[in-house]
């Protein structure tokens, strides 16, 4: 299989512009800036079938046609780079090993929606990756990829890295504009949306730091290559961060639509210590963990998870074999998610610290009979009741690994003790 | 009534502005609960229910503050939408079709409720904000079960001064934002802002920040629950023993329209009262408390008179007489009416001091301070609520207070007649004022108190204050509005338009009107501007001078 996210990686000092650029890099900058209208540039990407890589995939090239182009305001373009969801790590790989491609897709974003300004937000914990964007963008700036009049057509485009203050809430696309414009990383309640009361009330699109470091290849060699791999639905390659009891963790690029299992066990080497696979979330934490005979037949792009009662999310697989307590995973994706809670709407301020406070009582011998209908009445009450995704994706998780290991858990309220770490 | 009292409190009722339809503002026709509603576009689902009338329960809304959309509690079913939305932030559109009583928005609002109670301390014994508390009421109507959270709540600062009026309970707050919004939006002041994350979220003044600025206590009416607190009503009496009257703040000239809320013949506390042609939603600090100077101290419980020694007690009738008989010798006469005087007793007045000297000059109390940005927002400058009408009725001898007063400290009056104001100190020095007034050959006062200047009188008559009594006032801007009584004046006092009628009896001109509506038709044959106007129509919400038709908004 042809790399196309990964493809500059294992290359020495590939953060460098003079690597990146002997590898190609900003190639296609060049060639959109000076050869294609912004129009062609979205048909183009709209054609690649490019879906955002942030957990949600929204359809890239139809989430810049959202711009509306008579607004007489400034547009802005940022490059979500928080990466935050629990089990997921692929944004942090390409930001330290390939930040010009990020870089790259971010100016090529910025070109589609006529932006002049573009943000590139990182999360605030990852100050060895901010170091790393910094110095590409300086040399981006040098090498004249960014700034006034870009390779003489007259374009101007200006790139600022700003580093988050550290809040999961801030991967959300409102709350990191929030944050950008100097708030507290809130989400905003919407309508309106981004794409025309975004930032600073501007036109905006917010797009993922993987979403914008495929763009780089997509348009060298073009759409039709880009969809050509991949399902019907589901086109191009994907980053997954493989992590928990695997043999082989770590972020690998795969066609969309491989199949898991394959994957798990041929690429990543399969369950250590001759454990037996229990469960794994596909999708980064906040997406429903899945049993391990409910990923018989899955493969690895948006609609055969979905269709195995999951998502792909961000692609953050997290494996647990059969040692694993689920009371306790379950508690501790709660305690994230109380813990991370922005605290702006009533359901998930006042649900999440709830739904963590039974799983806590559970798993420390404290549960009691009624718990886990109550967990599940809790979790429904926030599903798609919140300002923000983030209600759902505290209540989804939850709400699954009851339903899915139910057994376990009504062990732990009847033996009032954890049941499978005694085993 | 349910057992808590008024179910709404006055600012919910309002809480919506009923939206005129403009003939030039396209016409969006929708339907709520079966109900075919006709409202205009950019209208909200909220606000199209309200107008007809439909509540649909909310607590972060606020008609005058931005959507903040994170109670959740307005959510409504929208017909072809998959997902409920709230109505605070979801606009009409042709043909929508809304619930708001579905079985599915009904079990989001239990669920909503049940959330917010969850950290809620339950003290509703010890809570000031019970029984206009939307938690309580919404509870009643939305929740009624028992609940299901038996951990540890969390626990948050407690009986926090954020100012010298408010006090903060952070266990009773629901983070609707409202406090922070109206100091954002409003006054432009910025002390509050919501600081931690997820449960431990809570309000909190800036460092260093007081939330003292001359708008502040309006937090306290915005904040639906026990929350935010008035530190000047707290703990004085539960709220459903309150008589609530519709009156007119006396604070100064723009007239705010308040509730006058009284306990056991004691007002107890002002609220605003929502007129968005005066103060809208909102209530000066200053006007707010001003109740307790206007009202407080000793009462006078007999007219007095002097004698030698001082003054002593007398009986009405010789009082009145001694008035007459005094002041028409002692032209000429001066006439000084407190702005805090209605237009029915200023018409009285002017008519009196007329009667018993054609040459009478007569000036309203008037005084003016600099005023700062965020007091402009609110308040004149002068603390003479009717000074504007008082002059109207005949009050005003084509000068100012000013002038008048220099005119007395030069000596030029011999007889005066001083209604509701110490003038000691009103300008210049206190000493000139004195040895002024007591160069009177006669001197009137009447007031509540036992005044500097009512000292240095010949004649002391226990008038009545503004709670007491029922009348007009002309606000500076030209809207005639209604004052009400609230609460029974003392035995010993008369009301003041009683003494000028009896006054005026004396004086050998007989007026036989027996109610402030009777003198205010009298007044409006009379006074130019007034013409027309009927004193019924003025209504709660007041009229324009001019119009005659009370403008309801």
């Amino acid at each position: 299989m042809e790399k196309i996210l990964l493809r500059n990686i294992d290359t020495p000092d590939s953060h460098k512009i003079s690597v990146y650029q002997s590898r190609g890099g900003y190639g296609s900058w060049e060639k959109v800036v000076r050869e294609i209208t912004p129009e062609q540039l979205i048909d183009e990407v709209k054609a690649s079938g490019l879906r955002g890589r942030g957990g949600a995939g929204f359809p890239t090239g139809m989430k810049w046609g959202f711009v509306p182009k008579d607004n007489p305001k400034p547009k802005y373009l940022v490059c979500n780079a928080d990466e935050s969801e629990p089990g997921t790590f692929k944004d942090r790989l390409l930001i330290e090993k390939d930040p010009h491609a990020v870089v790259e897709g971010t100016l090529i974003a910025a070109y589609a929606i006529r932006s002049h300004t573009a943000f590139i937000y990182i999360r605030g914990e990852l100050t060895f990756g901010a170091g790393i964007l910094e110095q590409a963008v300086e040399e981006a700036i040098a090498a004249g990829y960014i700034g006034k009049n870009i390779f003489g057509s007259g374009y101007d485009l200006d790139v600022i890295v700003h580093r988050g203050a550290g809040a999961y809430i801030c991967g959300e696309e409102t709350a990191l504009l929030s944050s950008l414009e100097g708030g507290r990383g809130w989400p905003k309640v919407k309508p309106p949306f981004p794409a025309t009361n975004g930032l600073f009330g501007c036109p905006t699109v917010v797009n993922n730091v993987e979403t914008l470091a495929a763009l780089p290849w997509i348009l060298d060699h073009g759409a039709a290559a880009y969809a050509s791999m991949g399902t019907e639905k589901s086109k191009g390659t994907k980053l997954f961060s493989v992590s928990g009891h695997i043999n082989k963790p770590g972020v690998y690029e795969l066609v969309m639509g491989y199949p898991l299992k394959k994957f798990l066990e041929e690429d990543c080497g399969g369950v250590p210590n001759g454990r037996k696979l229990k469960g794994l979330i596909p999708g980064g934490g906040s997406m429903p963990v899945l049993r391990r005979e409910e990923i018989e037949n899955v493969n690895l792009d948006y609609e055969s998870v979905q269709a195995a009662g999951s998502f792909l999310g961000s692609g953050g697989v997290i494996v647990m074999d059969d040692s694993t307590c689920m009371v306790r995973a379950a508690w501790n994706l709660a305690h994230f998610f109380a813990h991370e809670s922005c605290g702006q709407c009533t359901p998930c301020r006042e649900g999440c610290h709830w739904m963590e406070k039974i799983f806590r009582g559970i798993e420390q011998g404290k549960g009691e009979k009624g718990d886990l209908d109550l967990i599940l009445n809790v979790s429904g009450n926030i599903m798609g009741n919140t300002i923000c995704p983030f209600g759902d994706a505290a209540a989804m998780p939850a709400a699954a690994f009851i339903k899915k290991y139910r057994d376990e858990f009504e062990a732990h309220i009847k033996e009032k003790k954890c049941t499978v770490r005694m085993e | 009534m349910e057992w808590w009292g008024d179910r709404k409190p006055i600012f919910r009722q309002s809480n919506v502005p009923v939206f005129q339809v403009f003939v030039f503002m396209d016409p969006v026709q929708i339907i709520i609960d079966g109900q075919e509603i006709t409202t205009t576009k950019g209208t909200t689902v909220i606000q199209a229910a309200a107008e007809v009338g439909i509540d649909i329960p909310h607590y972060c809304y606020h008609a005058k503050l931005s959507i903040a959309g994170n109670c959740r509690m307005c959510m409504v079913e929208i017909e072809k939408m998959p997902k409920l939305q709230i109505a605070c932030n979801t606009q009409v559109a042709e043909g929508m079709s809304v619930l708001t009583q579905s079985p599915k928005v009904l079990a989001v609002r239990k669920a909503v409720m049940e959330f917010l109670l969850i950290n809620h301390p339950l003290d509703c014994p010890i809570c000031d904000q019970a029984g206009e508390c939307w938690l309580q009421d919404y509870y009643m109507e939305h929740d009624l079960q028992d609940s299901r959270f038996d951990a540890r709540k969390e626990h948050e600062r407690k009986r926090e001064i954020f100012g010298p009026n408010i006090v903060f309970d952070g266990e009773r707050c629901i983070k609707c934002t409202r406090c922070v919004r109206f100091l954002q939006e409003v006054t432009h002041t910025n002390e509050l802002a919501v600081i931690h994350r997820g449960d431990h979220s809570t309000i909190a003044l800036f460092p260093d920040a007081v939330l003292d600025n001359p708008l502040a206590a309006n937090v306290v009416d915005i904040c639906p629950v026990g929350a935010l607190t008035d530190r000047d009503f707290r703990f004085k009496v539960r709220v459903w023993y309150l008589h609530k009257t519709p009156s007119i703040c006396p604070g100064c000239s723009t007239g705010c329209n308040i509730s006058v809320e009284e306990y056991q013949n004691r007002i107890a506390r002002f609220k605003p009262r929502v007129n968005e042609a005066v103060n809208s939603h909102w209530l000066c600090d200053e006007g707010r408390y001003c109740f307790h100077d206007l009202t407080g101290g000793e009462r006078l419980t007999t007219p007095m008179i002097r004698q030698e020694g001082g003054l002593v007690p007398t009986t009405w009738e010789k009082a009145l007489q001694a008035v007459v008989t005094g002041l028409r010798a002692a032209a000429p006469l001066a006439g000084i009416l407190s702005g805090r005087n209605t237009n029915e007793e200023a018409f009285l007045f002017a008519k009196l001091m007329k009667t018993l000297s054609l040459d009478a000059a007569l000036e309203v109390f008037y005084h003016e301070r600099a005023l700062t940005e965020v007091q402009k927002i609110l308040m004149s400058p002068d603390r003479s609520p009717n000074f504007r009408g008082a002059r109207e009725m005949g009050v005003s001898s084509n000068g100012d207070f000013e002038s008048l007063m220099q005119k007395l400290l030069a000596g030029n009056f011999s007889g005066a007649y001083v209604v509701g104001e110490d003038i000691f100190g009103a300008d210049g020095n206190p000493e000139d004022v004195r040895r002024a007034l007591q160069k009177l050959s006669f001197l009137v006062v009447q007031d509540i108190r036992l005044t500097e200047t009512g000292k240095l009188a010949h004649v002391v008559l226990p008038g009545t204050h503004f709670g007491e009594k029922e009348g007009t006032f002309t606000s500076r801007k030209g809207r005639v509005q209604k004052l009400n009584a609230a609460v029974v004046p003392p035995e010993s006092a008369m009301q003041d338009v009683e003494i000028f009628m009896r006054l005026l009896d004396a004086a050998g001109e007989k007026m036989s009107y027996s109610s402030p509506s009777e003198i205010f038709a009298a007044l409006a044959k009379e006074i130019p501007g007034y013409r027309g106007l009927d004193y019924a129509a003025i209504g709660d919400l007041g009229t324009t001078l001019g119009g005659g038709e009370a403008t309801r908004q």
